[in-house]
């Protein structure tokens, strides 16, 4: 060993001269290796045979180095061009971008690092090709609505699967995990790439990869982040002037048509009650006296701040790498008491026992305290204020909230039983609501080399989590929302285990020119779910929320469990890098479905050709890169509710006189042929770069079909049954997608540009027995799937605006009807029978877009860095369920602002489109027609983010490596025309049956009568998206 | 280790062989009692709302689908319609399903007996009810798969009919004498004698109905005083023949609504939340002859609010409980509701015997004028059927009988279109709701809602 001597060297960017930290450095025999400090220096022990070194680092081209006798070895590292070599995380593994056959979208830490978002999902809407993020409620936290190339179901749940460090599952909350411990996302879209997840993989599959430190010295990074958040579109309501007004002219219409003789002049004496109308709204003075009003959006919303910190620690040795974080975020919501507050822990660490065993621990830990109301729209705190009248101050005169305060002057408007004040404090305030949920996410691993290129690899991982939720509710809320509630406390608890042990044997050899790489698999998972609610009222009082204090009069636990074997391979072939073949299996086994479809196979086939490494291509020089891919294969969906095949009992009690007798009746159809929905698809891509990557795109095709869909088939009522969840039925979708990167000017200034734009077509090609349409209907927004059709059309009458005059009236079909007077809602005659009947109902719009495109541009010069991000959906419908209080006569609600153009008189014609609003319609005012239905177009100024690092110059005089300030802003403007807060606010969310996030009370049998999933579209007074802006500062030590 | 049975649901996979496993389902099927006859149910509606004694002003839910009933306006997208349709089919696959399964177990005749006498009691009642609110209903005798639903077309009136008396005859025969019922609210032959009775008389055939309604005469009594029949804690009197059994005072027991139902919505003195529903009209109100006490016993005039502000808004004066608790804003009542009492068979028996001595029974109770007598107004009443008539509207008012009284004496559109806009006989019944047409388009709808 005498002769051994070492060597040092430097390692620098061979463009920037700036110094690489973490590369690794080999002997060429492979004997020794050592890695390159964050100056970019290393030291190595050779000996005397050794003659060259071989330099590594990802992203960098591989150079071999001569050693030289003596003095410090110069270095420089070219980055790679060729993008294709970048390395992506598939199921089970990774690959090389060049290797990858199927449509893998991925998105690296880059892209979402400085977004405020808690939720990672959120940060990737409008980064995606085929993947249409759309964030239904604006509360902090919340998980946006995924759907990865269309709605591939109608009844089962349509969220992608999840799978985080390798562990798959459902319906998992992002939010438990800090998006700045993510390392990359990369979403599975194609059937050959998520048939690895067999019967999870129909919906496409999210990877989330979270970072590991590299091997090199220790780094140590801080930052911390000020934000405030704003409703920055409000939604124009009536003020307390024009709201008397319609509250007058309802009423007097409703009193003038209710009988021969009666006019608007007549006073309260001789009406009945539901025509009576306060004194303050006839007397002038009085009038005046109520002014404008108050505005119950400035009451709900508010400026919020959010601060969050972050401290990580990474790095490691060539035998051990680690990262420890520790995040903590503090945001109130822009809505009154509603907060979000979460701790995140993170030890990842994985540790080379010897040349053949290594193994590693993954472990996240989360926390997160929140209180989140105004999501639920209909009976919700924000929806709630927008209906409140706008005539009552925000406190009467004894500091309470109501006008039913018996002791208040305002208690004269109590026996008008159509005003209506759900004062937003009476919610908040009076309302005591807290969320408490604790996350363990852990992975432990093993890995054996048995032989060279064989390796075995074992893990466990478990997703724990516990969830508390306690609420009190004040007596009598100040007399602001009922008034007469009493003191009443609820308690619930969820508790989820979800385990899973995967064990995969991996082959990888190259043999001359051919590469193969064969992937077995054997995996089990289960999971339980457990609820636990009690509630209790008659509190003495206030003073004590906790349950102790009152009395016990409600309680129950319940609990679930699924489990799943599968089987899995892949084998990967390839031919001098150049030509690729895959193939995958996958034979799943669930609890879920029935006793006769036990194990399904989900088999894909693919193919890659890298056209550009052809001798022939050779010349042609402004295409460094063509390549082509083709993939079919099989999927699965097995969202469905986890006893779905079999006939459950729920309780049913009688009581003969005073003896309770416990009852039990069958709740739904068994059907014990249940099985997964199975999605086949075809993609089809090509990729091509020009002149050196400057300029790159890639597009993809793709048809799918959908058979044996799980649909929740509404059957005949004298069943006994509403529905039957049972395998039939088809639907296709297909589209197009396409990412175009260009690199526009790369000198000092640089300017890039991402563009991104998809479309689906969604068609439902067969249905239950006799094709029969399912129709959903809530109050009476409708929405019809048919064969034909994309799921869930809105299904209504077409309405044209109002009957201006009698003459109108008497030349269109509404003639004769009996009902419609001048200034009534006039309905189109679709099927030309000259009537208006039921059957002129028709289809009035789909949520679904034609097509959504995403926009990126980023500027970056001498360490300033300026990205704008535009998202854009274009051709999709929305219902505004809303309608139903604020956009017609509902019993004294509030009203929008346009509303106030309705019909007054024949003269006085308003603006042609609001019908008179009266208090007993009689006609088609609340029947559900095209009057609810807007358009859902918009564009999106989404994000745009500033940053600057400061120079090294000065950065050099402080402790710290690097210093870098940035702000960042969210939702900036809104584009569009859509009435209420935001087009993409939806307050049904995806079908999800095993949702434990929700704070729903999980019903104890599996009949759900109408996924919620089909109401995607329809706004029934959701949580405004605020525009959030922040301000930050990272420091790297 | 898939092989997961549910954790928190029985399952039907070993159900339905033991007695004890058919006393849940037979439990069951009794509890579908309570959608059938509850306060919002379809017999409330076709009953009253349709009727003169009553009326709606505020109501929660989808309101012109409720006023739709008051207003002589009903579609067949009526939502309340369809909820009627669902909820009546529901109970009836209750019974059907404990009928089906109890011919193939192997259990003592008698008890087995027992059982299916007590199911075809309720499915006769049922059926009887719905054949009269829709008219030609399809006719499901047994559970149905979904395949033999789209073949099972409605079957006419007469069938319904025929089947009715069936199994109501088969009830009378089967089940125990009052005496030898052990459990408050379960049928007794009686019962399913009245019933006959009345399904009898709706088919004009007086003589059968007066056969059935004689052996159940003198079996039970009036009670003495008229009030004595109501109040939260008056259960199965000595005139109650068949009566629904509610328990109120806790969430957990099956409490009644009928009490937070038909307050006036918003009152905030009476209960917490008021239903709002079967409002009293001044109809019926004035249809009270002066000095009855059942006037008294049968409407509220109003509430005075917390404001000392009187609200003369009638409302229901029999299923009252005011000092139910309300834990969760709810009142958890503990009314019954008698289906079947003494006085109806008594005023049926007079229907079908032409004899005004029953009906006499009923007025002497409440020291009335008897029928024939000198101070009996007979001017305004000047038949017998016309006696019976009124008898009965204030006798029974609001017990969901008024309706089919009128319907069955043919008398709906000429007594209801003087307070409500009823055009013709075609809308005494309702619409076959629209989705059911929708799905199996081979379904007919009833004239009066054809091409709505």
């Amino acid at each position: 060993y005498s002769q051994e001597r070492s060597l040092q060297g430097m390692v620098t960017n061979a463009k920037t001269k700036e110094p690489l930290p973490g590369v690794g450095i080999k002997t060429k025999d492979g004997t020794k290796s050592s890695v390159t400090d964050a100056e970019g220096r290393f030291r190595i022990v050779i000996s005397p045979n050794t003659k060259s070194l071989i330099i590594s680092s990802i992203g960098y081209e591989t150079k071999e180095v001569p050693v030289q006798q003596q003095g410090l070895l110069r270095i420089e590292l070219v980055e790679q061009e060729q993008s294709l070599d970048e390395v992506v995380v598939v199921g089970y593994g990774t690959q090389t971008k060049r290797a990858v056959t199927g449509a893998v979208a991925s998105i690296s830490h880059e892209k979402f690092q400085d977004r405020s978002f808690s939720n990672v999902a959120q940060s990737l809407a409008g980064q995606l090709a085929g993947v249409n993020i759309s964030q239904s409620q604006g509360a902090p936290g919340q998980s946006p609505n995924i759907r990865i190339r269309g709605t591939s179901s109608i009844t089962a749940g349509t969220n992608p699967l999840y799978v985080v460090d390798g562990m798959p599952i459902e319906n998992f909350n992002l939010n438990n995990i800090n998006p700045q411990d993510i390392e990359s996302v990369e979403v599975l879209k194609d059937a050959s790439s998520a048939a690895i997840y067999g019967s999870r993989g129909a919906n496409g599959v999210v990877l989330v990869t979270t970072k590991l430190g590299k091997a090199g010295t220790t780094h140590v990074g801080f930052n911390y982040e000020y934000g405030i958040q704003k409703v920055s579109r409000r939604i124009d309501l009536m003020d307390a002037q024009q709201y008397i007004q319609y509250y007058v002219d309802a009423h007097n219409n409703g009193w003038i048509n209710s009988g021969e003789g009666r006019s608007a002049s007549d006073p309260n004496s001789v009406r009945t009650k539901p025509f009576q109308i306060p004194e303050d709204f006839t007397d002038p003075v009085k009038r005046a006296a109520l002014g404008t009003g108050t505005d119950w959006q400035d009451v709900m919303f508010r400026t919020a701040p959010s601060h969050q910190a972050q401290l990580s620690v990474s790095g490691g040795t060539e035998k051990t790498q680690f990262l420890f974080s520790g995040n903590y975020l503090d945001q109130e919501a822009v809505l009154d008491q509603n907060y979000l507050k979460r701790l995140t822990l993170r030890s990842n660490i994985r540790q080379q026992v010897s040349d053949r065993f290594a193994v590693g621990l993954n472990l996240g830990v989360t926390g997160v305290y929140d209180r989140t109301e105004g999501t639920e729209g209909k009976s919700d705190v924000i929806s709630l204020g927008l209906q409140s009248a706008p005539i009552f101050p925000v406190y009467n005169e004894n500091g309470n909230l109501g006008f039913k305060d018996p002791n208040s002057t305002w208690y004269r408007f109590a026996q008008y039983t159509d005003l209506q004040l759900w004062h937003p404090y009476s919610l908040t305030r009076e309302l005591h609501k807290q969320n408490k949920s604790f996350n363990t996410l852990g992975n432990a691993f093993a890995e054996y080399t048995i032989l060279d290129g064989l390796k075995f690899k074992t893990s466990i991982n478990a997703n724990l989590l516990n969830t508390r939720y306690e609420m009190f509710w004040n007596k009598d809320q100040k007399y602001g929302y009922s008034s007469a509630l009493p003191a009443q406390g609820n308690a619930n608890s969820r508790f989820m285990l979800n385990w899973l042990s995967e064990n995969t044997l991996n082959y990888d050899k190259q043999f001359n020119d051919h590469g193969l790489a064969v992937l077995l698999g054997y995996t089990v998972q289960k999971q339980r779910d457990e609820y636990q609610a009690l509630s209790a009222g008659n509190f003495p009082n206030n003073l004590v929320p906790t349950l102790n204090a009152g009395t016990v009069n409600g309680g129950t636990s319940l609990a679930y469990e699924w489990a799943m074997i599968s089987y899995l391979g892949r084998v990967n072939y390839n031919y001098k890098n150049r030509y690729f073949l895959s193939a995958v299996l996958r034979r799943d086994g669930s609890s879920r479905f029935g006793a006769n479809n036990r194990f399904g196979y989900f088999p894909s086939v693919s193919a890659g050709w890298v056209i550009s490494d052809e001798q022939f291509f050779e010349s042609v020089k402004a295409i460094n890169n063509l390549k082509l891919r083709a993939s079919y294969g099989a999927t699965g969906n097995n969202q469905i509710p986890n006893y779905g095949p079999i006939g459950l009992l729920g309780a049913s009690n009688y009581v003969y006189g005073s003896e309770l007798a416990t009852g039990l009746m069958l709740t739904n159809i068994p059907n014990p042929d249940l099985r997964w929905e199975r999605t086949n698809m075809l993609n089809l891509g090509v990729d091509v770069a020009f002149l050196q990557d400057r300029f790159r795109l890639s597009a993809e095709f793709y048809h799918s079909v959908t058979n044996d869909l799980l649909l929740n088939v509404p059957v005949p009522d004298i069943t006994g049954f509403a529905t039957q969840l049972t395998n039939v039925g088809k639907l296709r979708n297909r589209g197009f997608e396409v990412n175009i990167n260009s690199r526009n000017i790369d000198r000092d200034f640089k300017w890039s540009t991402d563009f991104n734009l998809s479309l689906n077509r969604n068609k439902v090609l067969q249905l239950g027995p006799g094709n029969a349409p399912l129709l959903y209907t809530d109050y009476v927004v409708q929405v019809k799937t048919e064969v034909g059709q994309p799921i869930s059309n809105f299904f209504g009458y077409i309405y044209d605006g109002v009957y201006k005059n009698q003459a109108e009236i008497e030349a269109s079909p509404a003639r004769g009807d009996g009902f419609t007077k001048p200034g009534d809602p006039k309905i189109r005659d679709v099927d030309g029978d000259g009537r208006i009947t039921e059957a002129d109902r028709t289809i009035i719009g789909n949520n679904q877009p034609d097509f959504i495109v995403g926009l990126n541009n980023s500027f970056s010069f001498k360490g300033i860095e300026l990205s704008f991000l535009f998202q854009g959906s274009f051709g999709g419908e929305i219902t505004n369920q809303l309608v139903r209080f604020n956009g017609i006569w509902n019993a004294g609600r509030n009203a929008f602002a346009k509303v106030s153009n309705y019909w007054k008189s024949e003269s006085d014609p308003g603006d042609g489109w609001h019908f008179k609003p009266t208090v007993d319609p009689k006609g088609y005012q609340e029947r559900f027609s095209s009057y609810w239905v807007e358009d859902a177009t918009f564009v999106r100024l989404k994000n745009i983010r500033i940053s600057y690092a400061l120079p090294q110059r000065w950065v050099s005089k402080t402790p710290a490596k690097g210093i870098r300030i940035f702000a960042n802003a969210e939702n900036v403007y809104l584009w569009s025309k859509y009435t209420n807060y935001d087009p993409e606010n939806t307050t049904y969310q995806s079908t999800s049956y095993s949702n434990i996030f929700s704070n729903a009370v999980p019903s104890a049998t599996s009949t759900v009568s109408v996924p919620s999933g089909a109401f995607l579209g329809v706004d029934y007074g959701s949580y405004p998206l605020p525009r959030v802006i922040t301000f930050g500062a990272k420091i790297d030590f | 280790f898939l092989d997961l049975a549910p954790i928190s649901n029985a399952n039907q996979s070993n159900f339905y062989q033991t007695i004890e496993d058919f006393e849940l389902a037979v439990n069951a099927a009794y509890a579908t009692l309570y959608t059938f006859y509850g306060p919002t149910s379809a017999v409330s509606y076709f009953a009253e709302q349709l009727s003169d004694n009553a009326t709606l002003y505020n109501v929660a839910g989808i309101q012109s689908d409720r006023w739709a009933f008051k207003d002589y306006n009903l579609k067949p997208s009526n939502t309340e319609v369809y909820r009627f349709w669902q909820e009546c089919y529901k109970a009836l696959y209750n019974v059907n399903i404990v009928l089906d399964k109890i011919g193939s177990a192997e259990l003592n005749e008698t008890y087995k007996t027992e059982v299916i006498a007590q199911m075809r009691f309720l499915r006769g009642l049922y059926y009887f009810n719905m054949v009269q609110m829709w008219g030609d209903i399809p006719l499901v005798s047994r559970p149905i798969s979904v395949e033999e639903s789209y073949a099972t077309l409605r079957s006419p009136e007469s069938e319904v009919h025929a089947f009715v008396v069936e199994d109501l005859a088969y009830a009378a025969a089967n089940l125990p004498e009052p005496t030898a019922v052990t459990l408050a609210g379960k049928a007794s032959k009686y019962a399913a004698l009245t019933l006959l009775g009345k399904v009898y008389l709706a088919l004009n055939q007086k003589d059968k109905a007066a056969e059935s309604l004689l052996q159940v005469y003198g079996k039970f009594s009036l009670m003495p005083r008229y009030e004595a029949l109501w109040g939260a804690n008056v259960k199965n009197t000595a005139e109650s023949i068949f009566e629904i059994q509610y328990q109120g005072g806790s969430p957990n027991l099956p409490f009644s609504r009928y009490w937070r139902e038909y307050a006036p919505t918003e009152n905030f003195v009476l209960t917490l939340y008021g239903g709002g529903m079967n409002q009293v009209t001044d109809d019926l109100y004035g249809e009270f002859e002066e000095g009855d006490p059942r006037r008294e016993q049968t409407v509220s005039l109003g509430y005075t609010n917390k404001e000392g502000t009187f609200i003369p808004i009638k409302f229901q004066n029999k299923w009252v409980d005011k000092e139910a608790p309300a834990p969760s804003g709810e009142e958890l009542s503990n009314n019954n509701f008698m289906v079947l009492r003494y006085a109806d068979v008594l005023l049926m028996l007079s229907e079908a015997t032409n004899d005004p001595r029953y009906l006499n029974e009923v007025r002497a109770r409440v020291n009335l004028p008897l029928y024939g007598s000198d101070a009996y107004p007979s001017s305004q009443y000047n038949s017998l059927a016309l006696a019976i008539e009124h008898e009965r509207r204030v006798e029974l008012a609001l017990e969901f009988h008024r309706f089919f009284d009128l319907k069955r004496t043919d008398r709906a559109v000429a007594v209801v279109s003087k307070t409500k806009p009823i055009k013709n006989e075609n809308q005494t019944v309702l619409p076959i709701p629209q989705i059911v047409i929708q799905q199996n388009p081979a379904i007919t709808q009833n004239p009066a809602y054809q091409g709505l």
